[in-house]
């Protein structure tokens, strides 16, 4: 299938110049480069502007509770392992609301990829501060400026052992693409942060400031198996942007070594019969 | 023939295992028990007590005073010494305090003799045994499956303490049913087996007192019966991920109590949006806010049917013992399947922690149905829409990835294909056709139960809902003719047919409730306008005990 054929024929509510219409593209371009067929994909998502994306791709969609995407990703995974599950949301959903399900499905490691639009504001809600946003960062509901230092999302899943660590610009269509394709196919929890300009609400962090400050890792040979070297590079801060793959690793995932998953997914599995459970409540005679 | 006898010790001193191993025995010999554990929130030290009523009927309630007390240290002897009946007598090791205590040296025996300090209950519970007149051979069995490997020292001091004493308190009757008749089994496990009879899947839950015995007993038969039991890092995460694992196909549980139900319940309300089935195991303790963890109550009614933003169905139900419970959990299952739902399972510590004898279960006795579409099935059709509107509400439901028709459900408002959407005319018919689901459901609700069946004309009766069941029909049958027993067990849909023709006939309603408020008297209230005229509370944390609810109802 190419690309063209994921992209849903619907109306679309972002905004103009919006980043999330790269990412949808990039997205489709990854699908098809992978020849993954639209109902065998999962997109998870949760709410906010970034979240709408299931709406506007031909692929299966879970469109759940703002923060709670990568949970009812996981969930899906683990009774689904034969699905490519795809969680995507802002940064306001993964980073702020959903910090949590981050933490823990990094050390769970389930065979997840995820994909934040990060433009560190939000947008659905009217430009307030997100947990990326630089501190600083003046809106409405921050009139002083964000006083709290941003998330680094990079730093963190790397430390706390996420197997794949990406980074793009969503400017770079056909590069995003890619990098959300090796994620996909990385066996394990995947992390594709994008940045992207919000041209409603993020009047500095435009498409120009990015574009000046693309640092691509590869072309500065960044050894990727190295964590505490991708860990320098989350960290190092400054004005060059690090894109492409900080880290990854090859680690077995919570489905390979779960006893039960190996017998094939339990969301497909048949009821049980009631001489099978007869045996079960036995036990209490 | 009620015998009582009581286990009290301070946490880590076993008198859960103690506890354990006395039940099995006489339910080996062929009696009905009942048997409630009573704890404070620590893992070593504090109060707990495990009270057996024994009889030569069903027992399905609790008592406040004991026959014969098994007191593990001089603390428990002086708290649970003035809850002796008449005639009763205590077991205990040290100084005899008075006629009814028989002391039994069994720390200097355990220490001594088998160089095991912590087998002095063990040697208390021989004693015990010697008193009851039970066969010291059928306890060695179950002193053996509880111990495993470290059997034999407390095989010696089963017989030492047997040694020790004389005579007996009360007479155990002759056994009234044969092995594999019978079943023993507490709340918690009969949720839990009624969740894995009714195809259960999938559970997340992060541990909360009263709900997590259902996890522990899911997590111990996940393997041999392929579940997938996840410890989630919140609540918040258990009933996502449930849901998760649901749309992919697995029948999907949480277990928890009110705090982590209430970080459900935006979850709750995803559910109802999403038609995406879920089954939700509310054990209840006091509250507010963490309020007493290991106690009981019933203070969660109102919330467990009112949780949730916007207007869905919902299934509830509060089994009254753990037979109930194991068929109420299968039932939840399929209902939550067929309609597309949540459902909850409201129980209690005191109901999930406590022991009762029960007819065998029969897991046939509630007929399974796959209610989602085959390959085939979505092959034959055209387009698929998985909110396609319907006469009953119910859409026919598929899976992701079973075919290539693509499955889209969304928390926001949909369309039939479950698109976005801001059309409005769509927004009110998928009001409709949600609700539309619960008018079925409410035909699929049974009728209370009411005893003695028949017209209760001239009578009082006594209301209750969930595990209060086996107390308020103890009470009744003390109270005598003039009494009658109306029981709830399916809430929402709230049936009220029978509820009107009872007030029509009876001199006066009493509810009994543990609560402080009265909650079932404010639900029929607003679903009928009746309300009871007098009610017995109990928001103490304890059970309720037929004598009690006999001395309030005389006043």
């Amino acid at each position: 299938m190419n690309a063209e054929q994921y992209l849903a024929d619907v109306e679309i509510a972002w905004c103009p110049g919006c980043g999330n219409f790269q990412i949808r593209e990039a997205l489709a371009q990854a699908l098809s480069s992978l020849g993954l067929p639209p109902h065998r994909v999962v997109l998870v998502t949760g709410i906010g502007q970034a979240a709408k994306i299931v709406h506007y791709l031909n692929v299966n969609g879970f469109n759940g509770l703002h923060g709670r995407t990568i949970a009812a990703a996981a969930g899906l995974k683990l009774a689904r392992p034969d699905l490519t599950v795809i969680a995507e949301s802002g940064d306001g959903d993964l980073y702020g609301e959903g910090g949590n399900h981050l933490l823990h499905n990094i050390r769970r490691n389930v065979d997840l990829t995820v994909i934040a639009h990060d433009n560190r504001v939000y947008g659905l809600t009217k430009g307030q501060a997100s947990p990326t946003a630089p501190v600083g960062y003046r809106t409405r509901a921050q009139p002083f400026g964000s006083l709290s230092s941003p998330l680094n999302p990079l730093a963190l899943a790397v430390a706390l052992g996420a197997p794949f660590v990406a980074q793009s610009f969503s400017g770079e269509v056909e590069r995003t693409g890619q990098l959300i394709a090796e994620a996909i196919r990385h066996k394990g929890f995947s992390l594709v942060n994008v940045l992207h300009p919000c041209p409603s609400w993020n009047r500095v962090q435009n498409f120009a400031w990015y574009q000046e400050r693309l640092d691509h890792l590869e072309e500065g040979g960044h050894d990727k198996r190295d964590r505490m070297k991708a860990l320098a590079v989350a960290l190092r801060g400054g004005e060059r942007i690090p894109i492409g793959v900080l880290y990854e690793e090859e680690r077995p995932t919570f489905e390979e070594q779960h006893p039960v998953l190996s017998g094939g997914p339990v969301g497909l599995r048949p009821l049980p019969r009631p001489e099978e459970i007869q045996r079960l409540v036995a036990l209490f005679s | 023939m009620d015998l009582v006898v009581r286990i009290a010790g301070a946490a880590g001193q076993g008198v859960q295992t103690l506890g354990d191993i006395l039940a099995r025995s006489l339910f080996r010999r062929g009696l009905y028990v009942h048997g409630e554990l009573s704890y404070h929130s620590r893992i070593r030290g504090g109060e707990n007590a495990f009270t057996l009523r024994i009889g030569d009927v069903p027992v399905a309630a609790t008592a406040r005073d004991a026959d014969l007390l098994l007191a593990l240290n001089e603390e428990m002897l002086n708290l649970y010494r003035p809850h002796l009946r008449a005639g009763g007598r205590v077991v205990a090791d040290g100084g005899v305090k008075d006629d009814a205590v028989t002391s039994v040296p069994a720390v200097r025996l355990a220490r001594e003799e088998l160089g095991l300090p912590i087998a002095a209950g063990v040697v208390l519970l021989g004693a015990v045994v010697r008193l009851l007149g039970l066969d010291p051979g059928i306890v060695a069995d179950e002193v053996r499956d509880a111990f495993g490997e470290k059997a034999e020292p407390n095989l010696r001091a089963l017989a030492l303490g047997h040694e020790q004493v004389r005579g007996e308190v009360g007479r155990l009757p002759p056994p009234q049913f044969g092995r594999g008749e019978k079943m023993l089994l507490t709340g918690g496990q009969a949720v839990g087996a009624g969740a894995l009879a009714a195809g259960c899947r999938f559970l997340s839950s992060y541990p909360m007192t009263p709900g997590t015995p259902v996890m522990e007993y899911l997590a111990r038969h996940a393997a041999e019966y392929g579940i997938v039991v996840e410890q989630a890092e919140d609540e918040i995460a258990a009933i996502n991920m449930a849901l998760g694992a649901s749309y992919g196909g697995a029948r999907s549980m949480v277990t928890t109590s009110g705090g982590g139900f209430a970080l459900m319940v935006e979850g709750l309300s995803l559910a109802g949006m999403i038609e995406t089935p879920v089954v939700i195991h509310l054990g209840q303790r006091p509250g507010p806010a963490t309020g007493l963890p290991t106690r009981t109550g019933q203070e969660n009614l109102l919330f467990a049917l009112h949780a949730g933003h916007g207007e869905f169905p919902r299934y509830l139900a509060a089994p009254t013992g753990p037979e109930d419970a194991f068929y109420l959990t299968m039932r939840a299952f399929e209902l939550a399947e067929e309609y597309q739902i949540p459902a909850i399972i409201l129980t209690d510590q005191f109901l999930v922690d406590s022991y009762q004898v029960v007819p065998a279960l029969d897991p046939a006795r509630i007929a399974l149905r796959s209610h989602v579409l085959t390959a085939d099935e979505l092959g034959r059709m055209g387009q698929y829409d998985r909110f396609a509107l319907t006469p009953t509400g119910v859409s026919p439901r598929a899976l992701p990835g079973v075919s290539n028709k693509l499955v889209l459900v969304d928390s926001d408002e949909h369309d039939t294909s479950g698109r976005i959407t801001e059309d409005l005319a769509i927004r009110k018919a998928m009001v409709e056709k949600r609700l539309r689901k619960g008018d079925g459901l409410r035909g699929e609700v049974s009728p209370p139960e009411i005893y003695p069946a028949g017209l209760f004309r001239g009578k009082r009766v006594l209301l209750g809902w969930g595990s209060t069941y086996g107390a308020i029909r103890e009470a009744v049958e003390i109270l005598g003719e003039e009494y009658a027993h109306l029981h709830l067990r399916e809430l929402c849909p709230l049936r009220t047919e029978e509820l009107e023709r009872v007030w029509d006939e009876a001199d006066e309603v009493v509810l009994v409730e543990g609560t402080a408020t009265g909650q079932m008297g404010k639900l029929i209230a607003a679903e009928t306008g009746l309300r009871p005229r007098r009610f017995v509370p109990r928001y103490d944390g304890r059970p309720f005990t037929a004598q009690e609810i006999v001395e309030e109802v005389r006043g």
